[in-house]
């Protein structure tokens, strides 16, 4: 069915015995967002004191708007592959409503000076194509971005987007219009005007639309947008979808200027202010029973906010002999049994444990009761100090929670006294948690997280209360055994200094600096596919070292640790020579001195084995290399010394040859 | 891991097995069943096929074991020589191990035969080797021997276990009183045999207790990274520090046994698919399990293309006419075969140092995966001892390392966090992967300590933050329910509450549980869950009684009340609609359009929904609410009647939601939707709404669209008449709705 391909692709998940989420099936859990862009004069105007050698700070904030809506789109397609955006213009001097609308035949007349540039959809290369076209041609923006002689009327602009949501996007759980704009007062003469406008918003918002405002300033003509004089009766503030949105905090809605004084463009906090808004909140769990003790319960809502992104997995693509335009294949499921090939209901189905080479059923009834361990809950069953939680004890990315009062009254203040209680005496709680009907029960950990705002006051993590699922003593492995050899304090100290020198900025770790270089590689070459562009050489990976600063900032003090290192190393073997044992499988530990540095330089401090205990020793291997013998090596040598590299140990003893011998060709420089 | 073992069961089956001591309410031999079916079972359901489990039934009515023609071994009978036992085996010695009539047989001679079926079994070769002697240790002993057993016993490593029923153990505090003498005497004797051989020796009842505390299956280290931990591009700088390092999981998610997929099979009667007798004679069982009456499931796909051609739009095609590549947006992307690593990252294994960070301000909503442990290279001391320098560095400035690891060969590289250990003899760095730019969502919440208006203005008293008294309740309660010293170590000392290794992974034991169970008692209902997998489900009761007072003055300071479930959402005809920020009463512009202010206005089509809900804002009676349903339908009958394949499907479901919820949040009103839902479905399956709607009406059910029931609304339809009606066929709805 049709309604499958939105959730079913490729998922050969066996587990389906966890329900899934109630408001699920209600509406389709999907974001459209639908930009409103203003084409006036004043929005086409470049700002007066721009700086030509940054390009950014040229632009109109109309190109600026539909960079940042370009930037947004491309983002989305990876983030959100199944969420749809759309693009309309207002002021225009052109009018174009949605294409081949034979039904009713609504045309341009329809919505004079509303142009639908890219039609609320799940984006297609074409839209990106088009797009760009648009930013970074100038001819083809003059030619469409003309702003009309009469005034554009806001009420039917709203209108044209209620149709739009309403005949692109039914039933979704999020819808917003981004609309940006630099006039804080249109139809200033006309107060009916301004109220069929405000009658179109109520429309909106009765339809479940939210209006996310993105106003412009233009400091350099001293004009400040005033949200009172219209807006504020266009903006409601809380969405119907979503009863508990915050208030839109001020801070957040700060006009952009149009100049770059500050340093930072229009583009950029547009960019900024946008990215902030691009995610709609998706609850993970609604109304969990958050039980404080035996008799205090509130209410809290499940939000994922860290989820490792992947790149998408292939899927099934059909080329029509007939056309060179590749479809999307849609799968669907079906069971069927192994021996007659017949296929099966669900309900037919039996689970059973493969046990003592037979199979131990269950019907569905017991299999149920067996997992019951009661329903959803996250219950407090006493608190420890923080320090008692090892940093390695942790399974998988945590889930933030926040107050609700959709079901108890009072549940945002007993959530806000905890919040602030743990979070001074640096406390958690331990917890059993059950996220959904029928989930496995988990001990959690809940752990206290404070607000952190970014210099120019933008919430970067909300206040709250994060769940940890900890692991039980099944899911702690052992230490390996280990020949430990501790640093004698000068060594030590010389390793200090160096840690000293490469704190990174503010000694945190910002996840924003540091996007996922595989991921952005998988995407550029996927868009260059898609638009048909050319394929780009080189990566850029923000995650590799600053190789030159460390070298500059600590380099001298390596060098130093190195031959502290020495030193310290050839005490301590003066004190054990007599200690060297065999070890089990009969070779003798031997730990000779620094091997030959690479390079012939004295500084490269390589703390190499020169023979492992266990496999073959780079040495032998490189002997056995040079002498043309490693046809000799047995397989298992061979397959364990390239996995010790990271390479791929499989396959026939010739292509294991092959895989060592090529790694000794490009690494030979070395010897 | 798996090495070799060899363990052979003695269970004493004499008659004075068949008693029921000390109030019990399971007879001797049934009791010490529980012990020996857990560790046979155990063993069962590791599947090793070099596991061998053998047993010996101790005073026995019969007689039949290698030296049977000796006296000495009467009434001692072999039921199970040592190999791997499997669900034939189990359900023989099912019916084997009964009470017998006896009391002849002596456990010292079933001792000689337990160690002969080890020599001729193992021989020489690499084994585990047990004896578990399960006895009540109530018929005579000839302990003449015992100095050639022990030794022999030494000789060959076999472990020894004697297991007592109602034997005396100070150690775990039981004492029988009133022991007869023999009984006595062989306890003894069997206590000095134990401590002779370096052997186990304890009672019964501890270790039918211990059953319920799970064993943890030990898992051998695998390195998923060897090589060099950088600080520095040795390639290009001399200035370079490289360690030799090895990195081992140390936390990773042990899953519950998954069960299979599997129908009754269509050549077998319902009643026959159960647990059938069927053996497998040694033989893997017929690939898909089909041995006992049951077939394995599969998951067949198919794939479809749009084809404007084709009926319905769509049309199936072949595997075999597919290749692979990937969705752009709505666009398809092919990536011929040759291409296929066009997409891929090149990287190679490294391990760099990026810089270090504050492990004060380490946030830990940060942690994004399982942890590791990295050591030097284990047999270079050299290595072990610089990364103990950096361990100890990181360690003393409180400072955390942050690393990009690259695993193996164009694996994707990962940003790590490397957190330093001391102990006594482990130091290390533990790793947890960091979160990238692109795992981030940035969803806003308003501050907890504080609230902000729309005007911008900061409050501190609100009825959402906590007053004075408030918080200190919750701070009394919070200090008053410190887990911190309220366990006990193993010396009885105050120790932390829930510590980690006292907690078991609850589905994974739980499922062995009944799976172990279920092998042995076919017939019995599941047990329930072992005690300590529900421990940690409630507070420790005398902690929660101390802290009582805490939180009864905590209950009043919040005063937190449930929502009743009527009063959720908005109510039909209440005072305040919502408004803008600006506060503007939109519903005095709305009736000032004549259009819509009149109570019989016209709902506009394409504006429906909201038209729809300004019309109940004035509605009041339950003629007007049926009127604006009515209009309503009409509309959504006309999307469904023309509609072109399912294009019309969307609006219509959307505005049936919106109808529903109305509806709902009206006390009087499940009337209205409950009799359109009826017409709709009674005149669209019927074929009244523009032919076959079938897709249409799955779209009802799978959004939940059927009748309001009495929990959602008075005047509901129960649970019952909802599914049926969600599942019955038209022609009765139809009937239903007359």
């Amino acid at each position: 069915m049709s309604e499958s391909s939105n959730y079913g692709h490729g998922e050969e998940d066996d587990d389906d015995e966890e329900e899934v989420a109630d408001e699920a099936g209600y509406k389709t859990s999907k974001d459209a967002v639908l930009f409103a862009i203003d084409v006036s004069e004043s929005m086409l105007t470049k700002p007066e004191d721009s700086n030509p050698k940054k390009r950014d700070t040229m632009l109109s904030p109309t190109v600026a708007a539909l960079k940042c809506a370009y930037a947004l789109m491309q983002q989305r397609i990876i983030s959100n592959p199944n969420d749809m955006m759309g693009i309309l213009l207002f002021g225009t001097e052109k009018s174009k409503f949605q294409a081949g609308d034979a039904e009713t035949g609504r045309g341009g007349l329809q919505y004079p000076h509303c142009y639908l540039l890219t039609d609320l959809d799940v984006p297609a290369a074409a839209d990106v194509k088009q797009l760009r076209s648009l930013v970074e041609d100038d001819d083809e923006a003059a030619d469409l971005l003309v702003a009309s002689k009469e005034e554009v009327s806001m009420a039917n602009v709203l209108f044209c987007a209620n149709q739009i949501f309403t005949t692109k996007a039914p039933n979704f759980s999020s819808r917003r219009l981004f609309l940006v704009t630099d006039n804080d007062y249109p139809h200033a003469s006309s107060r009916d005007a301004r109220n069929s406008a405000a009658v179109r918003a109520k429309d909106l918002y009765d339809l479940g639309v939210t209006i996310e405002l993105f106003p412009i300033s233009h400091p350099d003509r001293g004009y400040t947008f005033d949200r009172s004089k219209f807006y504020n009766d266009i903006v409601y503030s809380a969405t119907p979808s979503d009863p508990d949105a915050p208030m839109p905090l001020t801070v957040d809605i700060k006009p952009a200027s149009s100049t770059a004084k500050d340093g930072i463009s229009l583009l950029q906090s547009l960019l900024s202010s946008v990215a902030s808004r691009s995610a709609p909140r998706r609850a993970l769990v609604n109304n969990l029973p958050f039980e404080i003790g035996p008799g205090l319960k509130i209410s809290v809502k499940c939000f994922i906010l860290f989820k490792r992104q992947e790149p998408k997995r292939t899927s099934y693509i059909y080329l029509p002999p007939d056309s060179d335009k590749p479809q999307i294949a849609v799968g669907s499921s079906t069971l069927v049994a192994d021996d007659t090939a017949r296929s099966v209901e669900k309900v037919e189905v039996r689970r059973a444990y493969k046990f003592g080479g037979e199979t131990i059923s269950f019907t569905v009834e017991e299999l149920a009761k067996i997992k019951h361990f009661g329903d959803p809950v996250l219950r407090i069953i006493g608190f420890k100090p923080m320090s008692m939680l090892p940093i390695w004890a942790n399974l998988k990315p945590l889930t933030f929670c926040y107050p609700s009062e959709e079901e108890f009254i009072g549940s945002t203040r007993v959530f806000s006294a905890l919040h602030q209680k743990l979070l001074k005496d640096k406390k958690m709680a331990l917890a059993w948690y059950i996220p959904r009907k029928n989930a496995t029960p988990a001990l959690a950990a809940i752990i206290p997280g404070a607000e952190s705002r970014s210099e120019e006051g933008e919430q970067q993590v909300p206040p709250g209360l994060w769940i940890k699922p900890l692991p039980f003593a099944d899911d702690i492995r052992q230490a390996p055994d280990i020949n430990l050899v501790t640093a004698p304090d000068p060594l030590t100290d010389a390793m200090r200094v160096i840690v000293q020198q490469l704190q990174l900025p503010k000694a945190i770790y910002d996840p924003r600096k540091y996007p996922n270089p595989s991921l952005q590689w998988f995407y550029r070459i996927l868009q260059a596919l898609a638009l048909e562009e050319d394929l780009p050489e080189a990566a850029e990976d923000k995650t590799l070292p600053r190789w030159k600063q460390i070298h500059k900032r600590a380099g001298g003090y390596v060098v130093g640790w190195g031959e502290v290192l020495d030193e310290q190393f050839r005490e301590w073997q003066r004190g054990h020579e007599k200690h060297i044992k065999p070890t089990a499988n009969g070779a003798a530990k031997r730990t000779k001195a620094e091997p030959a540095s690479s390079g012939g330089g004295a500084g490269a401090k390589k703390v190499k084995a020169e023979d492992g205990g266990e496999g073959v020793t780079d040495a032998d291997m490189r002997d056995a290399y040079a002498k043309d013998a490693l046809s000799k090596s047995l397989v298992a040598d061979l397959k364990a010394w390239l996995v010790g590299k990271g390479l791929k140990g499989v396959g026939k003893k010739a292509e294991l040859v092959d895989a060592v011998t090529k790694y000794f060709e490009t690494k030979m420089d070395v010897d | 891991m798996a090495g070799k073992e060899a363990t052979v069961y003695i269970v004493d089956c004499g008659s004075t097995m068949g008693e029921k001591s000390h109030g019990r309410s399971q007879t001797n031999l049934d009791w010490a069943l529980e012990y020996v079916w857990d560790k046979i079972t155990t063993t069962v359901a590791t599947g090793r096929k070099m596991a061998f489990a053998g047993v010996v039934g101790l005073r026995t009515d019969g007689t039949e074991n290698l030296l049977d023609n000796e006296d000495d071994y009467a009434h001692i009978t072999v039921f199970q020589e040592l190999g791997q036992v499997l669900m034939p085996q189990l359900r023989k010695l099912r019916q084997d191990l009964v009470v017998s009539g006896t009391d002849g047989g002596d456990a010292i001679s079933a001792l000689v035969i337990a160690i002969q079926m080890i020599v001729a079994t193992c021989k020489k070769l690499q084994f585990q080797r047990r004896i578990v002697l399960v006895t009540d240790g109530r018929s005579a002993m000839q302990a003449d021997d015992l100095g050639d057993i022990t030794s022999k016993l030494k000789e060959d490593s076999i472990e020894l276990v004697v297991l007592g029923v109602d034997f005396d153990d100070a150690e775990y505090g039981f004492k029988e009183e009133g022991k007869d003498a023999t009984k006595a005497e062989n306890e003894a004797i069997l206590r000095q045999l134990c401590d002779d051989c370096s052997g186990v020796y304890g009672t019964l009842v501890q270790a039918v207790d211990e059953l319920g505390v799970p064993r943890v299956k030990p898992t051998k280290p695998v390195p998923s990274y060897r090589g060099m931990l950088t600080l520095g591009n040795p390639e290009e700088y001399d200035t370079a520090l490289a360690i030799d390092v090895e990195r081992y999981p140390r936390t990773m998610k042990a899953n519950p046994a998954s069960a299979s997929k599997f129908v009754i099979r269509s050549d077998m009667a319902a009643g026959e698919a159960t647990q059938s007798t069927h053996t497998i004679d040694g033989e893997e069982a017929a690939p898909n399990g089909t041995n006992d009456g049951l077939a394995a499931v599969k998951t067949a796909r198919t794939y479809q293309v749009d084809d404007e051609n084709a009926p319905g739009g769509k049309r199936d095609v072949d595997r075999d006419e597919l290749s692979k590549g990937y969705e752009y947006g709505r666009t398809a992307v092919h990536i011929s075969e040759s291409d296929q690593n066009v997409t891929l990252y090149e990287t190679s294994p490294s391990f760099d140092i990026l810089g270090f960070v504050n492990k004060n301000q380490y946030e830990r909503y940060l942690d994004m995966s399982r942890s590791n442990v990295i050591v030097a290279q284990r047999t270079n001391d050299k290595a072990s001892m610089a990364l103990s320098s950096l361990i100890h560095a990181l360690y003393e400035l409180e400072s955390y390392a942050v690393a990009r690891l690259v695993m193996k060969q164009n694996k994707e590289p990962r940003i790590v966090l490397l957190a330093p250990n001391i102990e006594p003899d482990l130091e290390c760095l533990y790793d947890l992967e960091l979160p990238f730019a692109e795992d981030m969502r940035s969803y806003r919440f308003p501050p907890l300590d504080r609230v902000v208006t729309v005007s911008g203005k900061v409050l501190t008293v609100h009825r959402n933050l906590p007053n004075d008294d408030l918080q200190d309740a919750m701070s009394e309660y919070v200090d008053s329910m410190d887990l911190s010293t309220f366990g006990q170590d193993d010396a009885g000392q105050p120790a932390e509450y829930g510590a980690m290794d006292e907690t078991y992974s609850i589905m994974l034991h739980r499922i062995n549980q009944v799976v172990k169970h279920r092998a042995v008692y076919p017939d019995t209902d599941p047990p329930p869950p072992y005690e300590v997998l529900t421990r940690y489900s409630q507070q420790p009761s005398e902690l929660a009684n101390t802290a009582h007072p805490s939180l009864s003055r905590l209950i009043q300071a919040a005063d937190v009340k449930k929502v009743p479930p009527k009063a959720r959402g908005r109510r039909y005809g209440r005072k305040d609609a919502p408004k803008p920020l600006s506060e503007l009463d939109v519903g005095a512009l709305l009736a000032q359009d004549s259009k819509r202010s009149s109570k019989q206005a016209c709902i506009d089509p394409k504006n429906a929904i909201p038209e729809f809900k300004q019309l109940l804002q004035h509605a009041e009676e339950l003629p007007q609410l049926r009127a604006a349903c009515a209009q309503l339908k009409a509309i959504i009958f006309d999307w469904i009647r023309h509609s072109v394949g399912d294009s019309g499907y969307g609006r219509a479901v959307e505005a049936i939601r919106v109808m529903r919820e109305e509806m709902a949040e009206v006390s009087v009103a499940a009337a209205p939707y409950n009799e359109f839902m009826r017409e709709l479905k009674g005149t669209m399956l019927d074929g009244g709404l523009g032919g076959e709607r079938r897709e249409m009406w799955y779209r009802v059910r799978v959004n939940r669209l059927g009748l309001l029931l009495a929990g959602e609304c008075d005047g509901g339809v129960s649970e019952e008449e909802g599914r049926a009606f969600l599942s019955a066929a038209p022609v009765a709805a139809a009937a239903a709705a007359q």
